[in-house]
């Protein structure tokens, strides 16, 4: 028999990827919901392009979407902070404390409800590395360099010389070989390698502008509504499920890749100058403070974490 | 045929073809675009803008000339059946299906208006670190749309003036 | 509804709409518009649109009007003519020497443009005429322009794999170069076929006269030098590229401005060549960019449905299949719909549904869309839709009737096959040479 409910999610991520960032816990919520309900998954681009996707959730031409907020654009104070926000988190387990523990979770939700949006719950992703052709070992080598980023991390790595260029995710690897690409900016090791992305870039850049992505999971409100309350927690724990999968799955990976991956030769630029770019992090972020109120605030956490976590010592910060 | 009817076809297809005509020439708008692209990456940085401009060129090209591709008749039909038929047996087929296609153009154009007012709504724009606002391509699609409609609308009345064996003047 | 039963409904209204002679494009997307309004709930009205804002995002359709534009130049302008006269020359005095010149100089156009109507112009206009006042016989020349034109989506640069490209998530670059041996195998196959014919029966394919022989030495090595121009293009286009000085779309920019410019060096460039190619790459790049819409807006509608679960299943649990049989029935279908349907609507369409089962399968996507552009090619022969049939109607000089046009192809057709199956039984022939050139 048909399901009583289904909804379409599509998520930023494509097959390859969504193999293990979205899927077993899709699978699993509709293994366990059965007749009552079943969540028909899409990868990016597949039935709306990724620059209609918060239009088409906020209008239930789809019912859900896994993405982060830069890249999906939403029309939201929030925006800029999704995806990579530069120097905004260490490691993976920073996101869900700052939005459970230090409030960025009720601003989300605040800000998605205005536009009619239901924000379901964020998770961490992998840090935010480069992929490239050529080896990067000081910030000369970014001058000129066309990466593929997100919008915000793009926005700051130009100060730095660098030409963002934004094309669609599944296009990315075709890109690098057509010409139109020089090197990625939009994940870990992990990512570079289950996507293909290492087998048409040469080195991996082992310093990063951010520990980890942020990414939610979103449904439209109505939809959201509709559902009965057991399917509403029967969500929130696949959400969780999927947001602890990929905590060990990327945490391991990137050590495991750094060690035994064959395809990347790995390249750093020195921590003293690497260290110049967090302090121009820290001037793009008063920058998007005197945006508006909602930034300032978000900004505000931003800073309160880190000097907690810095105060904290170690294993939570070192130096 | 009534004259107002005539006027209709007069006047929608002298439009259209002029802006079929203006569209064509932006073939050299594309290839200005993509050789300064190739040429700023060359000889001095590269530029943000040039392929998100040349996309939205692409778009203003295939659906502004949209119309005048229609009156050129360069849109392929499976011809198994119509290439035998006479032009009237053409005409009354014709004058049926062509509201498959005004359909088709009115779901675009309601799904581009709602894209289009969304844009107004949130000044959006593009995810790119150019960042153009997006309302004048979608504007542009949408005016492609209508002009399409209205030209399917004038091929009509020429199929019913065939059929009725009368000249539009 | 099932969803095997929505995929059904969906194909069959379409071809019922298609069988009326409505324009390709208004059928697939008058049906993806009432489906969705009818079947996908809320907001599916919005889905034919959201399609136009995905094909804005497909860059390399740029290169879809900078190809049509040198295709058209050139035979516009008829810088083919000397080409077309250098073969004349040098291949005349053998039996069928013409017709398999006419096949060299098909590859050679090719090699200058991305899809098969310049050929097809350039062949039904410059080939054609000549042909038949030198008493070659009208069926096997008709078949030698079309299967010739073929050519020009398997030999690079090709908008046919540019599509694949964006729909397979392949390199282009290495997608072309593996379309370059194969074209070359089919072009010889042709010309051996021809070859055997006319020996066979050198009424097929009469030696040109004494006095047309005469041609001396000098002007013979002058027109050869003809031959230099398609290379150049395609090298002031190609090298750029695979070196990656320059990307695709910037390429297919460069390679426009070249067949303008050897135009203008020619003194070939009139107004009326001029504006000729101009509104014939506007009405071609039109039907193409709106059949592809359209297609984007149909398959989008067709999976949100659930209608490619249903198709997938069907072939990878339901039959129970080995991997090589599916591919075999792929290939079949794709035949059979390709007969009827128009082959850049089917890419669209189907590529979506067959090209991640075909990875799934274990086989290599590069090599797949060889395999598939091949199929295309036989799609756009046979009858009753294809390209083909309707430029050749529109071209073909009037001794040349419909029952010629249909009646000319079987051997060719036959020939595509045989190619069709050796690129299957040995991928190494696909494989080959993007292999050794991007060093695996
Ligand atoms: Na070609
Ligand atoms: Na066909």
């Amino acid at each position: 028999a048909k399901p009583k409910i289904t909804w379409r999610m599509q998520t930023y991520a494509g097959p390859a990827l969504a193999e293990h960032v979205v899927k077993p816990a899709i699978e699993m919520f509709n293994r366990i919901a059965g007749e009552e309900m079943q969540i028909e998954l899409y990868f990016a681009d597949q039935l709306v392009p990724t620059g209609e996707l918060f239009r088409a959730l906020q209008k239930g031409i789809i019912d859900a979407v896994q993405s982060d907020d830069d890249s999906m654009a939403s029309p939201t104070e929030v925006t800029t902070f999704g995806g990579y926000f530069p120097f905004g988190s260490r490691y993976s387990l920073d996101v869900p404390v700052l939005f459970n523990q230090y409030g960025l979770g009720q601003i989300w939700e605040e800000e998605y409800a205005k536009v009619g949006v239901k924000h379901l719950s964020a998770g961490a992703w992998d840090p935010c590395h480069f992929a490239t052709k050529k080896p990067i070992t000081s910030l000369n080598d970014l001058k000129g360099l066309r990466v593929f980023t997100f919008p915000t991390a793009g926005r700051f790595l130009a100060k730095f010389g660098v030409v963002p260029v934004s094309i669609p995710w599944e296009d990315v690897e075709m890109a690098m070989q057509t010409g139109e690409l020089d090197g990625i900016a939009w994940s870990g090791i992990t990512e570079d390698y289950t996507v293909g992305w290492a087998n048409v870039t040469d080195y991996f850049l082992t310093n990063n502008i951010s520990g980890a992505w942020i990414g939610s999971f979103f449904a439209n409100m109505d939809r959201y509504n509709e559902l009965p309350a057991h399917l509403k927690d029967l969500l929130q724990l696949t959400m969780d499920s999927s947001h602890y999968y990929r905590q060990w799955w990327y945490w391991g990976g990137e050590a495991n890749l750094r060690v035994n991956g064959t395809k990347m030769k790995l390249t750093s630029i020195p921590d003293e100058e690497w260290a110049t770019v967090e302090a121009e992090a820290h001037k793009f972020w008063e920058t998007i403070a005197k945006e508006s109120p909602t930034k300032a605030k978000v900004v505000e956490i931003f800073k309160k974490y880190n000097a907690d976590m810095a105060k904290a010592g170690r294993p939570y910060r070192y130096g | 045929m009534p004259g107002f009817i005539c006027a209709y076809v007069t006047y929608v297809d002298a439009f259209n073809r002029r802006i079929g005509r203006l569209a064509m020439y932006g073939i050299f708008l594309m290839v200005g675009v993509l050789m300064w692209s190739s040429i700023s990456k060359t000889f001095f940085m590269p530029s943000l803008w040039t392929l998100e401009s040349a996309q939205f060129l692409m778009v203003a090209y295939y659906v502004l000339g949209g119309a005048y591709a229609i009156q050129l008749n360069a849109n392929v039909r499976m011809d198994l059946f119509y290439g035998n038929w006479s032009p009237v047996k053409r005409a009354w087929f014709d004058a049926f299906t062509v509201f498959f296609l005004i359909f088709y153009l009115a779901v675009l154009l309601y799904g581009g208006f709602e894209s289009l007012m969304y844009s107004f709504d949130y000044g959006q724009r593009s995810r790119t670190a150019w960042r153009p606002y997006l309302w004048p391509i979608k504007a542009v699609m949408c005016f492609g749309f209508v002009m399409m409609i209205l030209q399917a609308i004038s091929q009509l009345f020429k199929d019913i003036a065939l059929i009725r064996g009368v000249a539009i003047k | 509804m099932s969803y095997g039963v929505i995929a059904a409904a969906m194909f069959s209204l379409m071809m019922l709409l298609m069988a009326t002679g409505q324009r390709v494009f208004a059928a697939i997307g008058a049906v993806a518009a009432i489906a969705a309004i009818a079947l996908w709930g809320t907001g599916g009205v919005e889905i034919p649109f959201t399609a136009a804002m995905k094909l804005m995002n497909w860059y390399p359709m740029l290169t879809l009007p900078m190809f049509i534009f040198m295709g058209y130049v050139l035979s516009e302008s008829k810088i083919a003519d000397d080409l077309y006269k250098m073969f004349h020359v040098w291949m005349g005095p053998m039996p069928g020497g013409l017709a398999i010149g006419t096949i060299g100089l098909m590859v050679l156009v090719s090699a200058m443009n991305g899809l098969s109507v310049a050929g097809m112009a350039i062949g039904a206009t410059i080939a054609l005429p000549e042909l038949l006042k030198r008493k070659y016989d009208k069926k096997m020349v008709t078949g030698v322009i079309q299967a010739g034109s073929s050519l020009g989506i398997l030999v690079p640069p090709s908008v046919v794999l540019v599509l694949y490209a964006m729909i397979a998530r392949q390199p282009v670059g290495q997608l072309w170069l593996a379309g370059i041996v194969p074209g070359l195998l089919m072009a010889t196959l042709f010309i051996v076929y021809i070859a055997v014919r006319c020996r066979m029966n050198p009424k097929l394919g009469p030696v040109l006269a004494k006095e047309e022989r005469a041609v001396p030495m000098p002007e013979k090595l002058r027109l050869l030098g003809a031959g230099m121009l398609p290379l150049a293009i395609f090298a002031v286009m190609m090298v750029p590229f695979v070196n990656g000085w320059t990307s695709l779309v910037e390429s297919s920019a460069i390679g426009a401005m070249a067949s303008l410019l050897a135009a203008i060096l020619k003194r070939r460039l009139t107004r009326k060549v001029f504006e000729n190619s101009m509104r014939s790459t506007l009405g071609i790049s039109c039907m193409f960019m709106w059949i592809i819409l359209a297609a984007l807006g149909f398959g989008a509608v067709f999976d949100g449905l659930g209608a490619v679960k249903a198709i997938e299943h069907l072939f990878t649990e339901q039959l129970g299949l080995s991997p090589w049989t599916i591919l075999i029935l792929m290939q079949l279908s794709f035949l059979i719909m390709g007969t009827f349907l128009d082959d850049t609507a089917m890419l669209v369409i189907v590529a979506p549904l067959y090209v991640p089962l075909v990875h799934a399968l274990g086989f290599d996507l590069i090599w797949y869309g060889v395999l598939y552009t091949v199929t295309s090619q036989i799609a756009y022969m046979t009858p009753p839709f294809g390209y083909n049939l309707f430029l050749m109607r529109a071209m073909a000089p009037p001794e040349i009737s419909l029952r010629d046009i249909y009646g000319s192809i079987g051997p060719f057709v036959a020939i595509m096959l045989v190619s069709l199956i050796l690129i299957m039984v040995f991928p190494q022939l696909a494989m080959w040479l993007p292999e050794t050139v991007y060093g695996n």
